[in-house]
């Protein structure tokens, strides 16, 4: 008898466990599952290790922007020139490389490093714009954002003269764009230091509880003597950072400065964040979430590729889970503050 | 009214409920609680928070439904109440969450879901009169043209009542509607609820407030814990006896006699101007005791600390701490030299709600660690449970987010802040509004043990029993100018109030 009701107990605790869990992240990885699930069944290729390396290396571009996103996001903004951003750093960045090439022909790495640098400048002076917009100017994240894009877009059109930037060196195409070690593509080697150095950021130190609490609820964030200039200009300069870095690895991925990539990043790193859980309103999401998030919509992709299905019809399907995902998002606040007025 | 209409609509009885209980999940918010609102009478409804006071209002304007028991309105009983279905009977509430849309003028608020139209089109004159109307009715005079987020939360309040009382005639529900007035506006209120009994309403009214209970009420609820634990007419009961069925204890004197040890001053202000309302503020708080300070809504008691902590900037006049000058150094650099300013407005000023508790209590904690600014999470975590234990907050999980909490605990999570390192200055703007009266003993022990340790408190405060009874010394505001410094036995209601509404000399 009393073992039974322990029993019972202890079912209720795990289903309780469990539906909070679920909560947090939402259907996500459920959907997920019936994804994997769906697309391995439509074709065998799927869950194939070619397949698998291939679904990392398309997804490892978007997973550095939308973390990038997300620690704009979480401090109450948005990043809609994250696409721009990419298309600056590449030609920047192979313009760089080209030069020092042509001036050392004899140093593979010295054109390297200078692109890395040119990437990393690129991606400061971006950001900075950005944050002073919002944190200085205090204009709308969302103008900002919107004006940056196009004005990153133009300097890029002006310097390329929309032309692609070739000749690139031959590790960074050969080594960093298509090298693999392990058997892992090198560009998520690359990525991987930075993606749990934004994890610790956010979940283990005080620049991810200052960016929840400003996009939370930024009056009071004031009042608890925060920095709030500071932490957001910070946020902009990482993401946009963050995304340079991506936009320098795509570099090597094309093998050339392409002065028109990357127009799909704006919306597929917002969609990414916001189906992992992050808020619009800020103060919201987690990094594990954004991880499934981009994961999701990484799988979506290469699996209707393997069924066939156009890129046409794909944007379409994206669109529609992106609402989807908001709505379930505002169940699950929504069912959140219901119980918190309850008690009341 | 006709005597013989009012003889009959006396005593009649609006709406009821018998045994209702309400559930989420195996939590009982009420459970077989019964209500009768009478025309004609004033229904005070007294719990702490977490009593179960907002969910019982939610069951009579259709918010939510009963899991058992019955709601009758007008004599029929309903099954399924809708918020349109009550408003339609004549429910009309003013809550604690504000529901005026921001963005739309006075008289548009006033006249929204009933507009008045002529041939499909609105008639925004006379909708204007008719708020200008209404507002004179009860002695309100706000601009009819005037955007709703220019108003001050107290203004905010009063177009909320006047709005309820446009609606169609009936009852009217109140939840603690002097928490955010002045003294002035809460008699103004008080008369217009007077009116409407006169004129046979049906009221429920939800206040802390003895002083309140006792002038406008005629019967008594008293819930605890979601239960009924009383219910008198109030000829008939003693406040010791109210109290007791709403804590569920004896809570003793209600004020603590907390001796003041004046050292140094540590704070003052010379001649502050700030944010156009504050015009000449000069004064001073030592070590070791309270100084308060009052007047009416508007004066600029609260400009006095916001400019001073940097909220607001400062025009003229300066600020210093320990006899160092820092007008105009930013909220950043008041708390590192140990000044904290506890604003008024929890909810939209002092916490991040969609935070934990936890989160919330170390926010600045975590900037005074050095290093890379890497989280020691178990150091948090002991300063975090060692506060919820201090302060009793519920419930006792730090992670839980703050807007789940009820008021009273969420005042304890912004003084866990406060707590959360030691400081030199504390300024509570008003500390206790809308927290039930066992968090309010909790939170003047903490004054108390505070003044105890030699700090310097500053109580900015509307409830005036409030404010003379823990103030040492009070400061009066009037206009925007300090206007009087009481001491000792010349602090009384009375004075305050005739100095805040300039009668005396």
């Amino acid at each position: 008898m009393s073992f039974s009701r322990s029993e019972a107990g202890h079912k209720t605790s795990m289903a309780g466990g469990l539906r909070a869990r679920l909560l947090r992240f939402g259907a996500l990885p459920v959907v997920l599952v019936i994804c994997i699930v769906v697309f391995q069944m439509g074709n065998p290729r799927f869950l194939s290790s070619a397949n698998t390396i291939n679904m990392m290396q398309q997804g490892v571009f978007l997973m550095l922007i939308a973390f990038g996103q997300m620690l704009v996001l979480l401090s109450g903004g948005f990043d809609l020139s994250v696409g721009a951003v990419v298309a600056l750093t590449s030609i920047v960045s192979a313009q760089a490389m080209v030069a020092v090439s042509n001036a050392y022909p004899d140093s593979q790495w010295l054109p390297i490093a200078a692109g890395f640098g040119a990437m990393l400048a690129t991606g400061v002076v971006a950001g900075l714009i950005n944050g002073f917009g919002v944190a200085v100017l205090k204009v709308n994240a969302f103008i900002v954002t919107l004006a940056t894009a196009s004005i990153f877009k133009g300097v890029t059109l002006v310097i390329s003269q929309g032309l692609q930037v070739s000749g690139l060196p031959r590790d960074f195409v050969y080594g960093i764009g298509s090298g693999r070690f392990l058997g892992v593509p090198m560009s998520v080697w690359l990525a991987l230091p930075v993606l749990v150095l934004i994890y610790l950021l956010v979940h283990h130190m005080r620049f991810g509880r200052y960016i929840y609490a400003i996009g939370a609820n930024v009056r009071s964030a004031v009042v608890a003597g925060v920095d709030i200039r500071f932490y957001l200009i910070a946020s902009y300069v990482l993401c946009a950072t963050v995304t340079a870095f991506s936009g320098w690895l795509l570099t090597a991925r094309v093998s050339s400065g392409e002065p028109l990539l990357g127009g799909e990043f704006p919306l597929n790193s917002i969609a990414a964040a916001v189906i992992g859980g992050c808020s619009l309103r800020g103060g919201e999401g987690r990094v594990f979430g954004v991880f499934l998030g981009v994961i999701f919509i990484t799988v979506l992709a290469n699996g209707m590729d393997l069924l066939r299905i156009g890129s046409n019809y794909q944007m379409i399907v994206l669109g529609i889970v992106l609402v989807g995902a908001v709505v379930l998002d505002r169940y699950r606040s929504g069912s959140g503050s219901g119980s918190g007025s309850a008690r009341r | 009214m006709s005597e013989a209409a009012k003889a009959r609509s006396e005593g009649e009885v609006f709406a009821s409920l018998s045994g209702v209980s309400k559930f989420y999940g195996s939590y009982a918010a009420l459970k077989d609680v019964s209500l009768t609102l009478r025309r004609g009478e004033v229904h005070m409804l007294l719990g702490e928070n977490g009593a179960g006071k907002s969910t019982l209002v939610s069951l009579l304007t259709g918010a939510n439904r009963p899991d058992e028991g019955e709601v009758t309105l007008l004599g029929r009983r309903v099954e399924g109440l809708t918020p349109a279905y009550a408003r339609e009977a004549g429910v009309n509430a003013v809550l604690q969450d504000f529901a005026l849309a921001p963005t739309m003028t006075v008289a548009e608020n006033y006249a929204l879901g009933r507009e008045e139209t002529w041939g499909g089109l609105l008639s925004t004159r006379t909708m204007r009169e008719q708020a200008v109307a209404a507002m004179a009715a009860i002695g309100v005079a706000l601009d009819p043209d005037l955007r709703v987020d220019r108003l001050s939360r107290a203004e905010q309040q009063l177009l909320e009542i006047v709005r309820a009382l446009g609606g169609k005639p009936g009852a009217l529900i109140l939840d603690e509607p002097t928490a955010t007035l002045s003294h002035d506006e809460s008699e103004r209120l008080f008369a217009a609820v007077l009116k409407l009994r006169a004129e046979g309403w049906a009221i429920l009214y939800i206040s802390h407030r003895m002083e309140e209970i006792r002038r406008l009420g005629d019967v008594v609820t008293i819930l605890r814990d979601g239960r009924l634990t009383g219910h008198h007419r109030l000829s008939e009961v003693t406040n010791e006896k109210m109290v007791a069925e709403m804590v569920g204890r004896d809570m003793g004197h209600f004020y603590p006699d907390i001796m003041p040890r004046p050292g140094n001053v540590a704070f003052e202000t010379r001649a502050l101007k700030a944010g156009g309302r504050l015009k000449d503020a000069s004064l001073n708080a030592r070590y070791g005791e309270i100084v308060g300070i009052g007047g009416l809504v508007g004066c600029g008691k609260a400009e006095v600390a916001r400019a001073a902590f940097g909220l607001v900037p400062v025009d003229g006049g300066s600020v210093w701490l320990d006899g160092a000058e820092v007008t105009g150094v930013g909220p950043r650099a008041m708390l590192a030299r140990g000044f904290i300013y506890l604003p008024q407005d929890r909810r939209g000023e002092a916490l991040a709600l969609n935070r934990s508790i936890a989160e919330n209590i170390t926010m600045e904690v975590i900037g005074r660690s050095g290093g890379l600014g890497l989280l020691a999470y178990s150091k948090l975590s002991s300063i975090v449970s060692d506060l919820v234990r201090r302060l009793n907050i519920s419930p006792a999980q730090p992670d839980k987010q703050v807007q789940e909490l009820s008021g009273g605990n969420q005042q304890k999570v912004v003084l866990g802040r406060a707590l959360s390192l030691p400081r030199k200055v504390y300024v509570f703007d008003e500390p206790t509004s809308g927290i039930d009266v066992a968090a309010r003993r909790d939170f003047y022990d903490q004054l108390s043990a505070l003044v105890a340790n030699g700090a310097a408190i500053l109580l900015i405060s509307s409830d005036l029993q409030e404010l003379v009874h823990l103030s040492h010394r009070v400061y009066v505001m009037q206009e925007g100018v300090c206007v009087a410094h009481l001491q000792g036995e010349a602090i009384t209601e009375d004075a305050v109030v005739s100095h805040a509404f300039g009668a005396a000399a």
